[in-house]
């Protein structure tokens, strides 16, 4: 579409602009017309009383103009209001900014061949303003904030409208609850609107904030509902009314237990998350641990692969992909990642690990030495940090109650924990293969009797071991940053969790790192994060006094040596 | 005729040894010939050689893998560390009778549990009988639960990282990630000075002169021989009849103790003991200076940990930035083509 050529709004022309955006009646235009021409006159005095007045005027149009104004960007260019954006500068040093209209919206003002216009700084006059004019626009901002087209702004502005305690705003508010598409906000706005009607002179009104606001789930407003019932300064109780107090002390009481429960629910969340990335990696572990008995000591280092290849991909897209596409990388790498990390998994079997079956303490030697090497060599290539854009569908998270998110990327990790564990479950249990593998690692030599190629189950086996490690290192780049040795922050805690499970159990690596995520997390408010880990730790060895071969342990009779 | 020259053989070693690095070497230092530099150098390797012991007797002849050993070296370390650093007293940067570490996390008075160090006897004895003490509590309800192989391995593995992160913060009061350093004297002997250095490095090396017969002694006894059984079949021992867990539990604290003797010789020659040297990689990495030796054989940990540092120092000079290549590498190969270590080859030969 052409764009519309703009008008520009000049100080003698103004009568033409007021007639062509007729909507509103002749004296609403003719006052516009009064205000923007004082505007333009540049004085002081007038510039006050045209803030004045619009401030008290509940009008969006003049929003632009007045942040303009607010900040300083507010200029005069040959009678016409302008609105200057970020500055340049040339060569020689002088300043150029690309211009806006500043009424009735910020719109950048176009040249000739219809591209934005830069001019130097220096053809313009700044209107200036003083800090007794911004204090005049800025409340007016805030209430016209809560219009604002950006989420964000009308959430701060909902806020601070309600903390600020002006009556005066409860119109604006109401207004704005008609409009506001979002439900959070319009929550937030609930709660601003109880929080000014509960000081309100009439009873019945504040009781009815009092029932609002214990509606509303919202528990910043504690403080202040105590406030109000409690004696201040002067020894004298806010609320003076009986039946309101005891309406306000049932919300109190209500928002107390609300807390609580939030507080559970979110220890919860974020105990499962730590739990899902925990069972993520510790699969990979087990089904390897399970098959070969080996503690593959580098499969951190196989998550750090997966990682750096998500890593890849992603610049690959970045340059290939067109710009509204980008985020796709994040699908497509999935499946490189984890056949990346499963053939380098599938060479170091065949190179190394190959010939150490039944030689575990060795093996966990030999694998250490590999995830040396790789952390190296990550080191070597890629340098110290770098990270994976966050897709843009993942980034926010899911309100359940104000200030209590759920990220979208630990929910979508959790999510995909549970469909790896059934694509996992389903391989072993649906699939010929799946049979082979049990089947080996329940009695090796009778297998081989049978015909199965064990040698060959137990490389498939580190592929997959591995590959699932790439996976996990794949989505450990939503919540983390890409780094040589990322793979060592969970690892530990990883092989706890085999070991806590019982030998190359899924089932049992599910238990054990749901039980160690969340009781991590259960123990982090009453002591710091090191000692829940130490702790944990003291919790396993007393648990492996009852149960040394873990939660699940393998049945039947098993050779020990 | 054979029996004499045998016997011959074996005293004119150990005395040449002793000879060379107990008594040549500190006289050469003297005399100038070689640096004080190198000769400190040595004396470290000698402590790490100790610590080596420790892991042989409880891997190379009990077939237990244990990787927390750093952990122990560390507490030995920090004993001496605590010792020498409350004699330091007002000569600190910041003139307090408190270590200066305390002064600038503003702690007024000295921890309860530092006062002890004030004495170098109690000092001692507590960083012997604290990992001792640890490694008893841990070995006695590892091993009755009968957990061994991989599973032992994670979790001494698991313990090495909780306490290492716990030693990292400030308020366990023990220096945090800077650890402990500015030692000026130990037992009224300036550290600065050269004959002091001398002296230390001498008696690393008696220390591990005499740690190497203990364990000769250890292994050689009937004690030893049970130990070498629980790594060959543990099973017919326990339906034999002996006490697995106790004979496990033993052979874990004496491992624990050589570490943290190591770990006392080894701060005094530094003049600093940090966390870093006990995190989980320093840990398997004296493990695998063991693995490189010959496990089995006494001789073996001390030529690993000494070859093993040695390399350390010219690579990491020579060519930095390969040295975690070669250590993983070696890592790899040892185990692979290796398995009994240089000990191994050299036996090889000699059987041809």
């Amino acid at each position: 579409m052409k764009p519309k050529r703009h008008k520009f709004l000049r100080a003698i022309c103004i009568i033409t602009f007021a007639l062509i955006s007729g909507a509103q009646s002749i004296h609403a235009q003719s006052d516009h017309l009064l205000q923007l021409g004082r505007i333009v006159s540049g004085n002081r005095d007038s510039i006050t009383t045209a803030v004045k007045a619009i401030a008290d005027q509940n009008d969006l149009a003049y929003y632009a103009l007045m942040t303009a104004l607010f900040n300083g960007e507010l200029y005069l260019k040959n009678g016409e209001l302008v609105v200057i954006g970020d500055l340049q500068e040339d060569d020689y040093g002088d300043s150029f900014a690309p211009l806006y209209t500043a009424y009735p919206q910020r719109q950048p003002i176009l040249n000739a061949d219809g591209n934005p216009l830069i001019a130097p700084l220096i053809d313009f006059e700044e209107i200036d303003s003083n800090r007794r004019i911004r204090a005049l626009i800025q409340p007016y901002l805030t209430r016209m904030e809560i219009f604002h087209p950006d989420p964000i702004k009308r959430r701060i502005a909902a806020e601070t409208l309600g903390n600020r305690g002006d009556v005066t705003a409860i119109a604006t508010l109401r207004n704005a609850l008609k409009k506001e598409p979002d439900s959070n906000i319009q929550n937030l706005i609930h709660v601003a609107l109880g929080k000014l009607e509960l000081t309100s002179p009439n009873p019945d009104i504040r009781l009815n904030a009092a029932k609002t606001l214990k509606e509303r789930n919202n528990t910043f407003v504690l403080s202040f509902l105590r406030a109000r019932i409690e004696p201040d300064a002067n020894g004298a109780i806010p609320e003076s009314n009986p039946a309101v107090q005891s309406e306000i002390r049932k919300t109190i009481q209500w928002l107390e237990t609300f807390e609580q429960i939030m507080v559970v629910i979110q220890t919860t969340f974020v105990g499962i998350s730590l739990g899902s990335i925990l069972i993520l990696i510790a699969l990979g572990l087990a089904v390897i641990y399970g098959q070969i008995g080996i503690i593959n000591m580098a499969h951190g280092e196989f998550m750090m692969v997966g990682a750096y290849f998500t890593f890849i991909v992603q610049n690959i897209c970045l340059i290939v992909l067109p710009a509204a596409y980008i985020d796709l990388f994040f699908l497509l790498s999935l499946p490189i990642a984890f056949f990346a990390a499963g053939s380098m998994g599938l060479l170091i079997e065949t190179a190394v690990i190959r010939h150490l079956y039944n030689r575990p303490l060795e093996s966990l030697l030999a694998t250490w030495g590999i995830s040396l090497i790789l952390i190296q060599l990550a080191r070597t290539i890629f340098g110290d940090l770098t990270a994976v854009k966050l897709p843009q569908i993942l980034s926010g998270g899911f309100e359940l109650a104000p200030q209590v998110i759920l990220p979208y990327n630990r929910l979508f990790i959790i999510g995909f924990t549970c469909l790896i564990l059934i694509a996992l479950i389903a391989f072993f249990f649906k699939t010929r293969f799946g049979l082979c593998l049990r089947a080996v690692t329940q009695n090796r030599d009778m297998s081989a009797c049978m015909g199965i190629p064990t040698r060959r189950v137990d490389a498939i086996a580190f592929f997959v071991g591995t590959g699932i490690a790439g996976i996990a290192g794949w989505a450990m780049t939503l919540i983390g940053n890409v780094v040589p040795n990322m793979g060592q922050t969970y690892i530990v805690d990883a092989f706890l969790v085999v070991v806590v499970g019982g030998v190359g159990k899924i089932l049992g690596a599910v238990v054990a790192g749901l039980g160690i995520g969340i009781s991590n997390k259960v123990i982090e408010p009453f002591a710091e994060a090191v000692y829940a880990k130490v702790l944990i730790l003291g919790l396993i060895i007393l648990f492996l006094q009852l149960r040394p071969t873990g939660i699940f342990p393998a049945k039947g009779r098993h050779e020990d040596e | 005729m054979k029996m004499s020259k045998n016997t011959a053989m074996t005293y004119a070693r150990p005395i040449l040894i002793f000879l060379i690095f107990g008594i040549v070497a500190p006289v050469l230092n003297a005399t100038g010939v070689i640096s004080d530099t190198t000769l400190n150098l040595w004396g470290r390797y000698f402590c790490f050689a100790i610590a080596a012991l420790g892991i042989d007797l409880i891997w190379g002849y009990t077939g237990i893998l244990s990787l927390c050993q750093a952990f122990f070296f560390c507490l030995g370390g920090y004993a001496v560390g605590m010792y020498m650093l409350l004699k330091t007293g007002a000569q600190g940067v910041y003139g307090s009778a408190l270590p200066d570490f305390m002064v600038w996390n503003r702690v007024e008075q000295l921890p309860l549990f530092w006062e002890p160090f004030h004495t170098f006897t109690f000092a001692f004895i507590l960083g012997l009988l604290v990992p001792a003490l640890i490694a008893l509590i841990f070995g006695y309800l590892a091993f009755r639960s009968r957990l061994k192989g991989v599973y032992f391995a994670i979790i001494t593995q698991a313990l090495a990282l909780g306490i290492y992160l716990i030693f990292l913060r400030n308020e366990t009061m023990l220096g945090g990630t800077n650890g402990l350093t500015d030692f000026k004297t130990m037992l009224g002997f300036e550290l600065a000075d050269p004959a002091t250095k001398r002296g230390l490095y001498t008696i690393a090396f008696t220390a591990l002169f005499a740690s190497y017969f203990l364990c000769r002694a250890i292994v050689n006894s009937k004690l030893g021989r049970v130990l070498i059984a629980i790594r060959d079949s543990e099973h017919r021992l326990r339906f034999i009849g002996y006490r697995i867990a106790s004979y496990k539990v033993f052979v874990f604290v004496i491992a624990s103790m050589f570490g943290a003797f190591g770990g006392m010789l080894y701060v005094p020659q530094t003049g600093i003991i940090t966390p870093g040297r006990m995190d989980v990689q320093a840990s398997i990495e004296m493990v695998i200076w063991v693995a490189i030796g010959g496990r089995g054989t006494l001789i073996g940990p001390i030529i690993g940990a000494v070859l093993v540092n040695l390399l350390y120092s010219f690579l990491t000079g020579a060519f930095p930035g390969t040295w975690l290549y070669f250590l993983g590498l070696l890592f790899i190969g040892v185990v692979l083509f290796f398995p009994d270590g240089l000990i191994g080859l050299t036996q090889l030969k000699r059987k041809k």
